[in-house]
């Protein structure tokens, strides 16, 4: 096993959030970490999604964005991890398509753009997490 | 208020910052310091006085003591 393909296909901000932290402890720790966020999971990578900390979710989410020690928000959690570790973010073609969107309505943490086929090429020898 | 003989090379305050960013910016500084360097992590978060010897052990650093200040832990690795 040389690392993880994590495939983030829900917009729940706890589960997004959970991504961001183990891919980067994992990435900072050497392990290569692939990302594919792919269906919803898009949705919370908006631009204007974050600047209005508009996130779906439940009691977890309510308590991490008004806590006094907070953990970082999960688009800081991997630009941080991308600069310390191997961590490549990409974001699915086709959900763009489907919504009308490129890469310019999203918050800079996407490497590329991917499909399928590109996913399981770099998924090839890692372990498969779909969150 | 408890006390260690132990002196750090280097001190990472991460106090004030919650899973996973004491672990994220310990690991951050060790891979800038040379071998045997003690790096002190100074964290008010408790999970990560669980969760950084198990970091530590992995990666193959020594854990050489975690203090606990009341207000926060001390935890000090050694890079090997």
């Amino acid at each position: 096993m040389t690392g993880y393909a994590v495939v983030l296909a829900s917009e729940e901000f706890e589960r997004v959030q959970a991504v961001s932290m183990i891919a980067s402890v994992a990435a900072s720790s050497d392990v290569p970490v692939e990302v594919f966020v792919t269906m919803n999971g898009l949705n919370p990578f908006e631009t204007e999604t974050v600047e209005n900390m508009d996130f779906e979710g439940g009691r977890v989410a309510d308590a991490m964005m008004s806590a006094d020690t907070s953990s970082p928000l999960f688009t800081e959690q991997l630009e941080k991890a991308k600069a310390i570790g191997p961590l490549q973010v990409y974001a699915c073609e086709m959900a763009m398509d489907v919504l009308g969107n490129d890469l310019e309505d999203y918050v800079d943490v996407f490497d590329d753009t991917l499909g399928v086929s590109g996913f399981l090429n770099r998924a090839k020898d890692k372990q498969i997490i779909f969150v | 208020m408890s006390e260690t003989d132990i002196q750090a090379d280097e001190t990472v305050d991460a106090i004030g910052s919650a899973c996973p960013g004491p672990l994220m910016d310990l690991i951050g500084k060790i891979k800038d310091v040379d071998d045997g360097t003690v790096v002190e992590l100074l964290t008010g978060d408790e999970g990560s006085k669980n969760d950084v010897p198990e970091w530590v052990e992995e990666a193959d650093h020594e854990l050489l003591d975690i203090i606990d200040d009341g207000e926060y832990y001390s935890i000090y690795v050694k890079k090997t």
